[in-house]
């Protein structure tokens, strides 16, 4: 526990308004410093490798056929209940996958939790991607199927 | 002829300087405050029944919504709570990166307050000059979890994640610059005579009616009285670690400024500590998938930003909270409103919102 300090009062200094001076040099420096914001649409923030866009799918090479199981742990880990798995049977194959895949991205809060549930470690088939553009006009553009997982958000070329 | 009648205004809910979708009713004799009265409520979401509906591991994502400011905090007491129920043992690397993550969460929320209070009063500079500092450590967030600002950082019985490669550095780095930008804040404020005329004396409270409001945090701290979870009931490593805790004598704005600005620079010494200090091993806990914590209730606090955070859970053995309840400092501190506006004009109101810290998000769950 300590005491906070009070600056001292002098009569000089306020008379002179040398505190406003300090204040001012403090503004003046920063004119001679480099600039730090980002002018957004025509700089794009560099995203650090953990970054949690939208949630996808991804398929590995080594795997045959889809790598998610259809195993609908994703959807029960989710707290916004954004997903909707449909299971068939893999084919040429034992197990299950994705006959349909929904996500709701107006849903979706990135938490990541889906990731963590996902059981084909150690690469995830649901991951969470660098896409973090999602305006749309319609409410139904936001649910997301299979092909729009895979294939990703494409940012919408915009012209005058 | 010259009678003079008191007047009732709405300040709010939609005013740049409440922070917040926040509604006043003053009671005006001219410019003097006779009676204030915060309606709230805007922002209700629900935030308390949803960590009865979600599980335990999924109630940590809507925490992130309460004190969007300062979401590390209250994702570190749900998960501390929910292991006081579990019974769980955390690992002591967890606990230090913990430690490590909510002071720089701190310092976050501080910068914030730094900015939009000086900005209320009339300094914008400031609030620029906070804001690049937090970009920081959002980066160091960004590059830890994923997020900049919901983070869902904490799981129960330990940390989702190890420390990226070069986080430790990067961190460092930042505290090796922080000093000398908050030599700049004090240069252009502490002195600053506009700064004192604007808060010095203005929302004073006494010790003893801030404890009589339940205020806690930097806000009770400045009226002299040394209470601070983090040294009254030490929790995860800070019983380890050496620090401060910056007391006002006053009790007025200018005493609670002074109390935030230490803190960061405390803050800073303890994450240099934790990070010196950063033991090896296991992040996570031994915890079953699906959490079902046995019949019983905990509640459980700890030191956010804003003073003292408190979860209450109530336990009947399934994979949901039987009750969840958030002690939230913003909603407490913020009842001490009126008490410390009266008398004093319109625009000290804006000062003491300010100096109080609230999030609306945390006021209202």
């Amino acid at each position: 526990m300590s005491k906070i300090v009070r600056p001292e009062d002098s009569v000089l200094r306020r008379f002179l308004l040398l505190e406003l001076f300090a204040g001012l040099w403090v503004t003046l420096k920063h004119q001679f410093r480099p600039h730090v914001t980002q002018e957004y649409p025509r700089e794009r923030p560099e995203l650090r490798p953990r970054f949690r866009g939208v949630p996808r799918l991804r398929d590995h090479p080594g795997a045959e056929g889809p790598l998610c199981v259809a195993c609908n742990q994703c959807a029960l880990a989710c707290p916004d209940h954004c997903i909707t798995v449909v299971a068939e049977d893999r084919k040429g194959g034992k197990g299950k996958q994705p006959k349909s895949f929904h996500i709701d991205y107006e849903r979706c809060c990135h938490c990541g939790l889906c990731v963590d549930a996902c059981p084909t470690k150690p690469i995830t088939a649901i991951y969470m991607s660098h896409d973090y553009e999602m305006a749309q006009y319609a409410r139904d553009d936001f649910m997301t199927d299979l092909r729009g997982l895979y294939e990703g958000h494409v940012p919408r070329e915009y012209k005058r | 002829m010259f009678g003079t009648t008191e007047m009732q205004i709405n300040m709010g809910p939609q005013h740049p300087s409440t922070h917040g979708v926040l509604r006043l009713e003053l009671k005006l004799d001219g410019e003097r405050i006779v009676d204030t009265r915060p309606v709230i409520g805007y922002l209700h979401r629900g935030c308390e029944k949803l960590g009865e509906d979600r599980t335990y591991a999924q109630a940590i994502v809507y925490t992130d919504r309460m004190d969007y400011c300062a979401a590390f905090a209250e994702n570190l007491v749900y998960a501390e709570a929910v292991e006081r129920l579990l019974g769980v043992e955390v690992p002591p690397r967890a606990q230090y990166m913990r430690v490590v993550l909510a002071e720089l969460q701190r310092i976050a929320s501080h910068l914030i307050w730094l900015g939009t209070h000086a900005m209320d009063i009339g300094a914008l500079t400031v609030f620029v000059y906070g804001m690049r500092e937090r970009e920081f450590i959002l980066d160091l967030f960004e590059s830890y979890c994923g997020a900049r600002l919901t983070y869902n950082a904490v799981r129960v019985g330990g940390m989702p994640e190890e420390f990226p490669e070069g986080w430790v550095e990067e961190a460092r780095r930042f505290c090796d610059v922080l000093p000398s930008r908050l030599d700049e804040y004090h240069q252009l404020l502490t002195a600053n005579r506009i700064w004192l005329a604007r808060t010095r004396g203005v929302g004073t409270i006494d010790g003893k009616t801030a404890l009589d409001w339940g205020m806690t945090g930097p806000c009770l701290r400045g009226s002299g009285v040394a209470y601070d979870v983090r040294k009254a009931i030490p929790y995860e490593a800070y019983a380890d670690l050496d620090f401060d805790v910056p007391i006002g004598e006053a009790g007025d704005t200018y005493d609670r400024y002074l109390c935030r600005m230490e803190e960061i620079r405390q803050s800073r010494r303890i994450v240099l500590q934790a990070l010196d200090k950063l033991p090896g091993g296991e992040i996570r806990g031994k915890v079953p998938r699906r959490i079902k914590p046995p019949k019983g209730e905990v509640y459980h606090v700890n030191e956010g930003p804003r003073g003292e955070l408190g979860v209450y859970l109530v336990s009947d053995g399934s994979e949901h909270a039987y009750r969840c309840r958030f002690r939230s400092p913003n909603f407490v501190n913020l009842q001490a409103l009126p008490d410390m506006v009266r008398g004093h004009l319109v625009a000290d109101v804006v000062a003491v919102i300010g100096t109080l810290d609230i999030v609306l998000g945390c006021v209202d769950r």
